[in-house]
């Protein structure tokens, strides 16, 4: 696979130095990582290792102690920077979908275009209805999140993301809180993102789709990234004792 | 016993009865309507990370749920005159059951609020809506929803607290059994009419109450 990474153009995303406490504890230590447009950067680790909080912090979920972290050019926590537009250029997916319980599947995906982009409703609905269509749900657009599965959810997430034509995307364990057989059919979805070129980092241990659509794989253990390297490199030939452990577990079965 | 209940009597009383009923409704309605204002005002209050509007709200719905509501019409009807602030019954009637019950509401209104699963505020904040947006399209239409129930048993208290206004003379339901009760000596038969005309005033508010709940089903089940 051809990589799009340009070699000296500033990332897309940029960690230089950042660290971050929850109280005493130091959650992101001193993370250095630059993403660059069109790549996908899937991060793994155990549980607890600040993986989702490093992608949390990128759309300002959750805010750096020090360090800088420059998204599209902007630096966070610079009052020249408007956080809340800054948002609309890059889509977030949660492991448990919150998707809008009281809006149709298709107002979910048109709400935030309609009221934040400002996209007259007729038209945000004409690219609603294409977006569930490239989705597979074409045939729920009238369906609320209750009718719908885990799966289809998860779907329905991801093109209300797409529906704000964002210039990133950030995936925090989008296929964590699904049955077995709905796994694929959201990877299906996240590889035709990655494949038009998206910019993208996601939380997952699918090691399928790492390989398939990965540039990268970065490895966090305790706030810190241990390891990164292709996926080929990271699954074959983990160099660290900590990345060794981590894989023998998710591979055991 | 029965003979001695006159049946007679309370038909002839029929229409005061008709008008206190007709008046503990509509300033149960205009009481409520300023309880919901005076409610969402608190909450908003309620729910703001800085003390300064937060303590106030707080003080306040504290005062109104600690002190008995006669006590804060007592205060109103007497004790704002003597301040020099003079209005007729009626009015400090319904502005007192609008104090008290907006202290409750707030509270129903608040947590309505807060049981709003955080993820939804962050999908809301993730998309770039402003807290505004966010309270206006996420937010508040889902707490609406949970809110709707227990703000109907409030005005079903609401109405039943009415009853007090009949101590400032207000010629509500209640008052239209004590003049009943004290012009014919017939108490038994006073207050058994209205006893009847707030059970069908209950049933009214839980008909509605079982309406909004099935029209609230059919648009989205929550999950």
């Amino acid at each position: 696979m051809t990589s799009n990474r340009s070699k000296n153009g500033t990332g897309m995303i940029e960690f230089r130095g950042v660290n971050k406490w929850f109280g005493a504890l130091n959650v992101l230590k001193d993370i250095t990582l630059s993403v660059e447009p069109r790549e996908v950067v899937v991060v793994c680790g155990p549980s607890g290792s600040g993986k989702s909080t490093l992608i949390r912090c990128i759309n300002g979920l959750e805010t750096i102690r020090d360090g800088d972290l420059v998204v599209d050019g902007q630096r966070l926590g610079d009052p020249a920077t408007n956080m809340t537009r800054l948002r609309t250029e890059i889509g977030f997916v949660f492991q448990s979908f919150n998707l809008y319980p009281h809006k149709t599947a298709l107002e979910n995906v048109t709400l935030a275009p309609i009221h934040v982009r400002k996209i007259p409703r007729a038209e945000a609905e004409k690219a609603g209805r294409e977006l569930l269509a490239k989705v597979g749900l074409a045939d729920k657009v009238n369906a609320y999140p209750a009718q719908l599965s885990g799966g289809q959810q998860q779907r329905v997430a991801i093109a209300r993301c797409l529906g704000m034509r964002p210039k990133i995307m950030l995936f925090d364990e989008p296929t964590s809180a699904l049955d077995p057989e709905m796994i694929s059919e959201v990877l299906d979805v996240m590889v035709a993102v990655a494949e038009e070129g998206m910019t993208m980092m996601v939380v997952t241990h699918e090691m399928g789709f790492a390989r398939k659509v990965a540039q990268r794989v970065v490895f966090m253990d305790a706030g810190a990234i241990v390891e990164s390297g292709t996926p080929d490199e990271f699954f074959s030939h983990p160099k660290t004792d900590r990345s060794r452990a981590f894989l023998s577990k998710i591979l055991r079965h | 016993m029965l003979e001695n209940f006159s049946f007679r009597t309370i038909v002839e009383y029929l229409p005061l009865f008709g008008q206190g009923l007709v008046t503990t409704v509509w300033l149960s309605v205009l009481s409520f309507a300023g309880a919901l204002a005076v409610g969402i005002v608190l909450a908003a209050m309620n729910l703001q990370r800085g003390w300064l509007f937060r303590v106030p709200a707080k003080a306040y719905i504290d005062a109104v749920r600690a002190t008995p509501l006669l006590a804060q019409l007592y205060f109103l009807y007497f004790g704002l005159p003597r301040l020099g602030i003079v209005l007729p019954e009626l009015v400090v009637g319904i502005l007192a059951l609008s104090l008290n019950s907006g202290a409750y509401v707030a509270e129903i209104i608040r947590a309505g609020i807060l049981s709003i699963p955080r993820g939804q505020v962050e999908a809301g904040v993730a998309s770039g809506m402003t807290y505004i947006q966010r309270m206006r399209l996420v937010i508040l239409p889902q707490a609406f929803k949970v809110t709707i129930p227990p703000l109907l048993g409030q005005a079903i208290v609401l109405v039943k607290d009415s009853a007090l206004l009949s101590l400032i003379a207000v010629a509500e339901l209640t008052r239209a059994g004590q003049l009943l009760a004290s012009d014919r000596f017939m108490p038994a038969e006073g207050f058994i009419t209205i006893a009847a005309f707030y059970l069908l005033l209950y049933y009214g508010l839980k008909g509605l109450a079982a309406l909004s709940g099935r029209w609230l089903g059919l648009a989205g089940a929550r999950t």
